[in-house]
């Protein structure tokens, strides 16, 4: 449910492509005006429907029980209920699913980085040997699916006694092999004279890396970086799988247990739970947002 | 979701394979009863993991029933957490018992039991009765199939449910119908409750949670048996046809409402609480929920007869594990579980799954609680009809397939007989096997 919840917010259409008008020949102003009027009308309905399963959630979680339950839909609630909030955040320990949360989710995204970039850059800057059969095998591992792997990766966590703590949350998320595969691409467009002339200005391969390539990176970095925040963030099943007590587990768990296990759903306090769950995504993804634009338009590369 | 759980299922059975083999290097246990093991040395408290799958309020209730027995003594404190749904629940243990961090009781969905009980993970709990003075005779009768195993007793029944007839009886009154109680009356009530306003339908008569339960007990009350005696095949043949044809019928004179198959719970049970249908097959366990929400006089009856009365059981069991090196303990909490009034009598209280002991059921509590809402004493009363529907470790593999056809049928119309066929044949494949 949680990840469904995040397509709107991925989805939302970027900023409108510029109308190359100039060039196109002379048409008669009204078929240019109709044009243009359905254009609009297209993207706002594509904006509508992505944008009403989120409006419709953070609806559901101000409304009554009842208002949430009924038939047709509430559409506004009659009086806001801020209450659900407070009754969806003192369920459980939902200071700590937060704070496992964001220590997971931020551990994850640096050791991410600090192990992609190096191996982004070796793979598409320098040669040697066995260089594509290592590629080959990033490669497969960005292909199998992590349900493949989840018995022999508890087992060995067990083994080594960690499954109390929130390391086998972050461990096996230490690499990023599309990132790897996204950055290393991103690396090899970047003309290879501007690392000769660096070079001989002396610089050293680390400078070269994070002084020249990162930044001129940043949109696929930002890309990464938020594919990867927001498929963290959300993952239900790989700290149910990895976790045993409510002291070690992030958000989606404390999310899920708002959920009925029989019986009648309380609809609006789930959703109050959700938009919370929800909110830092949003944040990281405005953030991400206003570098992928801006790092697109200064960057130089085309 | 639906593939999600069917790959869960999957690698579940996989995982089963590599635990057998682990359960069997560990030597067997059967020291279930010695009544050293685990005795925590004085004055000090032992630990007790206890895994489950309630959320919601029914988490909260699991809580404080913990709680009030932490707080009743100091020498075992009980630790209890949720672990998602039953099949994660499982998929949780099929991993933690190889790598011994298991649990040591958890709760399982009534239908997995059989298929731990096989990889004898499982603890007896038989000797543990005997030293309180209780026996399987302790628990409501009809609640105690397919949990033993080569005569060990490998769970006790805790949050135990049954499907049943929930009533909009002020729907039925308005038109002067009676509460079915056998196939002929549901379909001709089913059809005269329908409204339609034009080509729309604001009221259907009869729906159903999407789930095997209710085709199964309608085969069942045709002579059928889902599995045969010895569990090598399947038990039925001619009665699945006729079950599926009588809800078809209602399906396509438009009296029945065949909801999708996620969330189907909580959209029939919107749906009634709503008005827009006016009966619903559906478990005990929505009682609370409906008595809390409607709006109308909420009734609640046996499931209709056909040439007999059946209806199977649902919810989950308790099992203590056999690999639990504290089980002296962990029975301490089953047994106050059992009988304090504080214990099962209040979660079972709480949430309105039935009475698991005929004692809790006979307490002055649920004596007066059984006059106050009748619906429940209804879902006590049918247990004396249950039957058992998954006595086989197979049953969570071939439910997979169950599934599908009831799918084909309802939604894709496919024939009735061709995908019944077809499913036997299957479903004995794997029995086969």
């Amino acid at each position: 449910m949680s990840v469904g919840l995040a397509a709107p917010v991925l989805a939302e259409p970027g900023p409108p492509a510029p109308q190359p008008e100039v060039s196109i020949p002379p048409r008669r102003p009204w078929a240019q005006r109709i044009g243009r009027v359905l254009a609009a009308v297209l993207k706002v309905a594509l904006l509508a429907g992505f944008i009403a399963p989120f409006l419709w959630m953070l609806s559901t979680s101000l409304q009554t029980s009842a208002e949430s339950s009924s038939f047709p839909i509430t559409l506004i609630p009659e009086v806001p209920q801020f209450g659900n909030y407070v009754e969806a955040m003192t369920s459980g320990p939902f200071l700590t699913y937060f704070r496992n949360s964001v220590i997971v989710t931020v551990s994850i995204l640096v050791i991410q980085l600090a192990l992609m970039i190096p191996a982004a850059y070796a793979f598409a800057v320098y040669d040697f040997r066995f260089k594509n059969i290592l590629f080959g095998m990033v490669l497969l591992a960005f292909m199998i699916p992590g349900q493949v792997t989840f018995i022999p990766v508890y087992l060995m966590m067990a083994e080594w006694g960690l499954i109390q703590t929130l390391l086998p949350q972050i461990i096996p998320a230490m690499t990023n092999a599309f990132g790897v595969f996204l950055l290393r691409q991103y690396f090899m467009q970047i003309p290879r004279e501007i690392i000769e002339a660096a070079r001989l200005d002396n610089a050293s391969e680390w400078r070269i890396m994070l002084r020249i390539m990162v930044p001129m990176s940043i949109p696929a970095l930002a890309t990464v970086v938020l594919f990867s925040f927001v498929s963290h963030w959300n993952d239900y099943f790989w700290p149910l799988v990895m976790t045993d007590s409510a002291a070690v587990r992030p958000l989606p768990i404390g999310i899920a247990m708002l959920r009925e296990s029989e019986g009648i759903s309380q609809w609006n306090i789930i959703m109050a739970g959700n938009v919370v769950l929800v909110v830092p995504i949003l944040i990281v993804y405005f953030f991400a947002a206003k570098h992928i634009i801006r790092a697109f338009a200064y960057s130089g590369i085309k | 979701m639906k593939t999600q759980r069917l790959l869960r299922a999957g690698i579940g059975i996989a995982a089963v394979t590599s635990l057998t083999l682990l359960a069997g290097c560990s030597g067997g246990d059967d020291s279930a009863a010695d009544s050293n093991s685990g005795v925590a040395p004085e004055g000090e408290t032992t630990t007790i993991q206890f895994w489950h799958s309630m959320s919601g309020t029914n988490g909260e209730s699991i809580d404080a029933v913990v709680e009030s027995f932490n707080a009743s003594q100091d020498e075992v404190e009980v630790v209890a957490t949720f672990q998602g749904s039953y099949p994660e629940t499982l998929t949780k243990l099929q991993q933690s018992i190889p790598a011994g961090t298991g649990p040591d009781i958890s709760m399982i969905e009534r239908a997995f039991v059989p298929l731990l009980a096989e990889a004898k993970v499982l603890a007896d709990l038989n000797p543990f009765l005997e030293s309180s003075d209780m026996s399987e005779d302790s628990f409501v009768e009809g609640l105690m199939g397919n949990i033993t195993f080569d005569g060990e007793l490998n769970a006790i029944p805790f949050n135990r449910s049954s499907p049943m007839l929930h009533v909009n009886k002020t729907a039925l009154d308005e038109l002067g119908l009676e509460v079915p109680t056998t196939w002929e009356e549901t379909e001709a009530v089913a059809n005269a409750l329908v409204v339609k306003n034009g080509n729309e339908t604001s009221r259907y008569g009869l729906t159903m949670n999407y789930e095997s339960w209710w085709p199964i007990s309608l085969i069942v009350q045709q002579g059928g048996s889902f599995f045969n005696e010895d569990g090598t095949a399947i038990g039925f043949d001619e009665e699945g046809v006729e079950a599926f044809e009588f809800i078809k019928r209602m399906q396509d004179s438009g009296a029945l409402y065949y909801p999708p198959t996620t969330d189907s719970g909580n959209v029939v049970g919107q749906m009634f609480l709503g008005g827009q249908v006016a009966m619903v097959v559906n478990s005990s366990g929505s009682i609370g929920g409906y008595l809390q929400n409607a709006t109308f006089d909420y009734q609640t009856a046996f499931l209709p007869e056909g040439e007999r009365a059946a209806a199977p059981t649902g919810g989950a069991n308790l099992v203590m594990l056999a690999d639990s090196d504290k089980q002296d303990p962990a029975w301490a909490f089953l047994e106050w579980l059992i009988n304090d009034p504080e214990g099962g009598q209040r979660f079972i209280k709480d949430t309105g799954y039935v009475p698991f002991t005929p004692a809790i059921a006979e307490s002055e509590e649920f004596v007066e609680l059984f006059e106050a809402e009748p619906q429940r004493k209804v879902a006590y009363d049918q247990l004396a009809n249950s039957i058992d529907t998954n006595n086989s470790p197979h049953f969570a593999e071939i439910d997979q397939e169950f599934l599908k056809t009831i799918q084909a049928i309802m939604y894709d119309d496919a024939d009735i007989e061709t995908s019944l066929d077809a499913f036997i044949e299957r479903a004995n494949a794997i029995l086969a096997d």
